[in-house]
């Protein structure tokens, strides 16, 4: 089989960005783009605030070097300072690109793209399309790929790279449906599976497939995970579901409520109340949750986000998408009832490492989107940078790969390789003394990072939340799949999945306990400050020997100095 | 396979799933399996079917993802009617299910069969091409990034509701004409070609149009409104069908593309297929004054008025197929002297 000359594993705003501009780069090319779900069901989609970019449509006097700022001191300074300059830089251009193929933003009165304020940014420039932003963009994309006539592979679930030495031959994939395990020799391999926030399962906002397959199969290739300890979460996630409330509800005056109907933010951000910063809500929520002041159910602790007070009309009017999910997934009409809600994990700023060409360390293997780490959110990341992210980068990640997959010749991808892949996924699975239910790690794993990896970790709880996942791996050993078919299994899915999550929660783990500071989302109570002595760094976990090993690399600095992040 | 019933909570009831069930390598054709499990308020039926996979049945498949109603993976028939399991409360079902205490859970229909609850989405996907459902933007590719072309809201609004669509083809599965004839263009792809064509960026407009207006194109619409009622955006999709007809007549004339033409077409429709096409006309659901009223001569309506008449009441079976050959053959004959009189 002759290669391809670039594989994308992805399909959500970095693949099919990346599929584009490879095309556009050279027509020529053979290209494939793989996806486990098809691409217009990407996570992309539920993006819904907006996309950075400085236009100055709406505050003429924005401008990128406030843009790149904002972003830098968002991340407290752990962003790379090179690639943010490329971010922002690229921003304007890339949305009105957007644009000009055909996405919906919505309009400003004279005509052009409108914006509007998003946390963290000194002028309102985030660009939307009402609260449907990553739909349309995804949409528009998905239309433009299908225009351009790139070949999919819908429904094909990625497993590992093929690797010889330092380089890759292309990807090993299965086919849901047939179940048959089939090769992609390929000159370039450009991941862009996603984030892995998923692993906190129903603590988490993010899509069921949110599993950092990605970053997985990197991982497992040899190439570092940088700085995965870094993971966000938002304040206001539905109790059940994990499932995000927007900030609207806040926004609109909605108060967040302990068990004795006291709203506590009083006690955090006397000023601000309910609208202080993402990440001091959260921790106040938790504080509220671990001081005993949360409501108990089966499904956990959890307070109130109350907006009775509103009034049916303002709630129908202003807020109807909340009401609905409240209504969908709690069965709470908000209009009578206060919602449940916890805070829920949301983005994974970690991720696969690359340099600003999206280059991993391995030869002809890309990296982006949620699933790589450039890094050009740091600690933490702005509202509206990450769709900006997946865009900026999958378009340079389509023009390197198409640029420099002549330079190589991958070896063939033998059957050996695949049989053997086969038998690791298969083998066994169904049989005797293979008893453990993949639902209940899960639950367990998800769990066990909330608790002790979660929103306020700690030395003795890091260990807890170590030997957890160590021991969640050894009872996976013996996980059962009850489906025997080959045909669409999405039973052997989700269990790959889980594998893949387990891999990768201990980077998370590891990430968490190596570093003694607290920067942007990642806080140590018992290293309550930043420590920009010892941890002005990026960690760097690689799989050596079955085992993770942590590393550093230095940031790129050369804008902004240091300094403290206040608001 | 039933779970104890003791669990018989007061926030709680025992519900049954009955689960389409047909994998391609053993069965020869599908079944049900019950699935009883203790259900609280709140709980969606997606959540249920997690539930029995994760703890009853592994084997049970069905396509889901963001849970949040956005990404349209879990299309499926609840009790009948094609919806989000992630968004469909157990409860609300259950309100109004006929058998007590039990939820039907089926795949989606008009799209080939893979396995359990999950359809094989690509033919969906090969109509988009047909269709051509992008914007071919007017702005020559080496110029991008450069400006944005200025929009107004007006335009904006005409196609902000019809890029809600999350191509989840309930629609698709709720059509009557799809039963039929499965070449038909679809709903969803009905709409998105719609949005494309009233976007100024697009350059595509006459080309999507002279594919829309052959066979399986816009004209085999029957104007039953199912797919409308039955969307899970609740998209105006008739706006969009009757936009494409009037845009047809308007641009491509009464002679090339006329609705009499095609109302012809259909007509022979109904006399070869009588029996079939009987069951999916509109007079079933709509009656014959009504279908009358607005699917015949709908080609002038749109031309004077150019607006979606509100759905229509539903009124049972009609009064027979002979009338209406009758008096469809009279309007028709109206239809094209009117047109001509109008020219
Ligand atoms: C609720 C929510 C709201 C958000 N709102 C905003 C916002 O307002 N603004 C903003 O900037 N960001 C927002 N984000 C973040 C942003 O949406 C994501 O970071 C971004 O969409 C990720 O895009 P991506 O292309 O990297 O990955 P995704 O869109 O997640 O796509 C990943 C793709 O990889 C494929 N894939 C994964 N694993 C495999 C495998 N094993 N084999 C084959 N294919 C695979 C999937 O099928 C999918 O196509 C939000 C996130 C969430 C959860
Ligand atoms: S109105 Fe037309 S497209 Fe909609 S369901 Fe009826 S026949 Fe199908
Ligand atoms: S038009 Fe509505 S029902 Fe049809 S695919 Fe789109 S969202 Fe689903
Ligand atoms: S799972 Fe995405 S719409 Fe239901």
């Amino acid at each position: 089989m002759k290669p391809f000359d670039i594989v994308i594993v992805g399909g959500g705003g970095a693949g099919l960005y990346a599929a584009m501009e490879a095309m556009k780069t050279n027509p020529a090319l053979n290209i494939a783009v793989l996806s486990k779900v098809y691409p217009n069901r990407s996570h992309t989609s539920a993006a819904q605030g907006g996309a950075n970019a400085a236009l100055a449509n709406k505050a003429k006097d924005d401008t990128v070097e406030m843009h790149i700022f904002d972003t830098i001191k968002g991340s407290d300074y752990l962003a790379d300072q090179d690639a943010v300059d490329v971010l922002c830089s690229e921003a304007p251009k890339i949305i009105r690109e957007l644009e000009n193929i055909g996405t919906p933003w919505s309009r400003m009165e004279d005509n052009t793209i409108a914006q509007r304020p998003f946390g963290g940014a000194g002028r309102p420039r985030c660009c939307y399309c009402s609260d449907k932003t990553g739909h349309t963009i995804l949409q528009t994309l998905y239309e433009q790929c299908l225009k351009k006539g790139v070949k999919f592979f819908n429904e094909y679930f990625a497993l590992n790279l093929s690797v010889s030495g330092s380089r890759s031959n292309g990807l090993i994939a299965m086919n849901m449906k047939s179940g048959k395990v089939e090769a992609f020799p390929a000159k370039t391999v450009i991941l862009a599976t996603g984030g892995y926030a998923k692993m906190y399962w129903n603590r988490s906002s993010n899509a069921a497939g949110n599993t950092g397959d990605g970053q997985a199969i990197a991982y497992r290739a040899g190439i570092p995970m940088k700085d995965m300890e870094f993971v966000q979460f938002h304040p206001t996630g539905l109790r059940k579901s994990g499932l995000l409330v927007t900030e609207g509800a806040r926004g609109e005056g909605g108060y967040l409520l302990n068990k004795d109907g006291e709203r506590f933010m009083a006690r955090y951000a006397p000023e601000k109340m309910e609208l202080g910063p993402r990440d001091l809500v959260s921790r106040s929520l938790e504080t509220e949750i671990l001081q005993g002041r949360g409501f108990d159910s089966p499904a956990g602790k959890y307070l109130h986000l109350d907006l009775t007070h509103l009034g049916a009309d303002l709630i129908k009017s202003r807020l109807p998408q909340i009401r609905e999910m409240s209504m969908n997934f709690e069965g709470v009409d908000p209009i009578e009832e206060p919602i449940p809600v916890r805070p829920t994990a949301h983005y994974s700023m970690g991720g696969i490492d690359t340099d600003n060409q999206t280059r991993t360390v391995m030869e002809g293997v890309y990296a982006a989107g949620e699933c790589a780490c450039v890094s050009v959110h740091g600690a933490n990341r702005l509202g509206g940078n990450s769709l900006l992210d997946i865009l900026v980068f999958g378009r340079i990640a389509g023009r390197t790969a198409a640029e420099e997959a002549g330079k190589f010749t991958p070896n063939t991808i033998s059957e050996a390789e695949l049989t053997e892949q086969l038998q690791e996924i298969r083998g066994g699975m169904h049989a005797a003394g293979h008893y453990e239910r993949y639902g209940e790690l899960r639950e367990e794993l998800g769990q066990t990072l909330a608790l002790n990896v979660g929103i306020f970790r700690e030395a003795s709880l890091l260990q807890k939340g170590i030997a957890d996942i160590a021991e969640l791996k050894e009872r996976f050993k013996k996980v059962r799949i009850f489906d025997t078919s080959d045909v669409f299994n999405t039973n052997l899915m989700q269990v790959l999945e889980l594998k893949n999550m387990l891999d990768l929660a201990e980077t998370v783990a590891a990430g968490a306990y190596a570093r003694q500071e607290s920067r942007g989302s990642h806080t140590r109570i018992d290293f309550p400050v930043r420590d920009d002595a010892n941890w002005h760094k990026h960690t760097m976990a690689t799989l050596v020997k079955g085992k993770v090993t942590l590393g550093e690399k230095p940031v790129t600095m050369g804008r902004y100095e240091l300094q403290e992040r206040t608001y | 396979m039933t779970l104890p019933t003791d669990q018989h909570t007061e926030g709680k009831k025992n519900v049954t799933f009955r689960v389409f069930r047909f994998n391609p390598q053993v069965d020869s054709k599908p079944y049900f399996d019950d699935y009883t499990i203790p259900v609280e308020k709140g709980i969606t039926v997606l959540r249920s079917l997690n539930y029995i996979k994760e703890h009853i049945d592994g084997s049970v498949s069905f396509r889901a993802f963001c849970q949040a109603g956005i990404c349209g993976s879990c299309g499926m028939r609840v009790n009948g009617l094609s919806q989000l399991a992630c968004t469909t409360q157990v409860w609300d079902v259950l309100a109004k299910s006929r058998e007590p205490g039990i939820i039907k859970v089926e795949p989606l229909r008009n799209l080939p069969l893979i396995k359990d609850l999950i359809v094989d989405m690509d033919p969906l996907v090969d109509k988009m091409k047909r269709y051509s459902n992008w914007v071919d933007s007017t702005m020559p590719e080496a110029e991008m990034g450069k400006k944005e072309f200025l929009i107004s809201e007006e335009e904006f609004l005409r196609y902000d509701k019809a890029t809600d669509c999350i191509l989840c083809a309930s629609c698709v599965s709720e059509c009557s004409i799809l039963r039929a004839n499965k070449e038909y263009v679809s709903p969803a792809v009905l709409l998105k070609s719609y949005r494309m064509s009233v976007d100024s960026r697009d350059s595509l407009h006459e080309q999507r149009l002279a594919e829309l207006v052959k066979d399986h194109g816009v004209w085999d619409c029957t104007h039953c409104y199912r797919c409308q009622e039955s969307c899970v955006k609740s998209i105006p999709i008739m706006d969009a069908i009757h936009g494409i007809r009037e845009d047809a007549i308007e641009s491509r004339g009464m002679k090339d593309t006329s609705g009499s033409k095609h109302a012809e077409a259909f007509m022979m429709d109904i006399e070869k297929k009588g029996k079939l096409v009987e069951a999916t006309l509109p007079i079933r659901t709509n009656g014959v004054v009504w279908t009358m009223q607005n699917l015949l001569p709908m080609a002038l309506k749109m031309i004077m008025k150019r607006r979606t008449p509100p759905p229509p009441p539903l009124v049972k079976s009609a009064k027979g197929i002979k009338i209406f050959r009758q008096m469809f053959r009279e309007m028709t004959e109206h239809v094209k002297q009117d047109h001509k009189s109008h020219q």
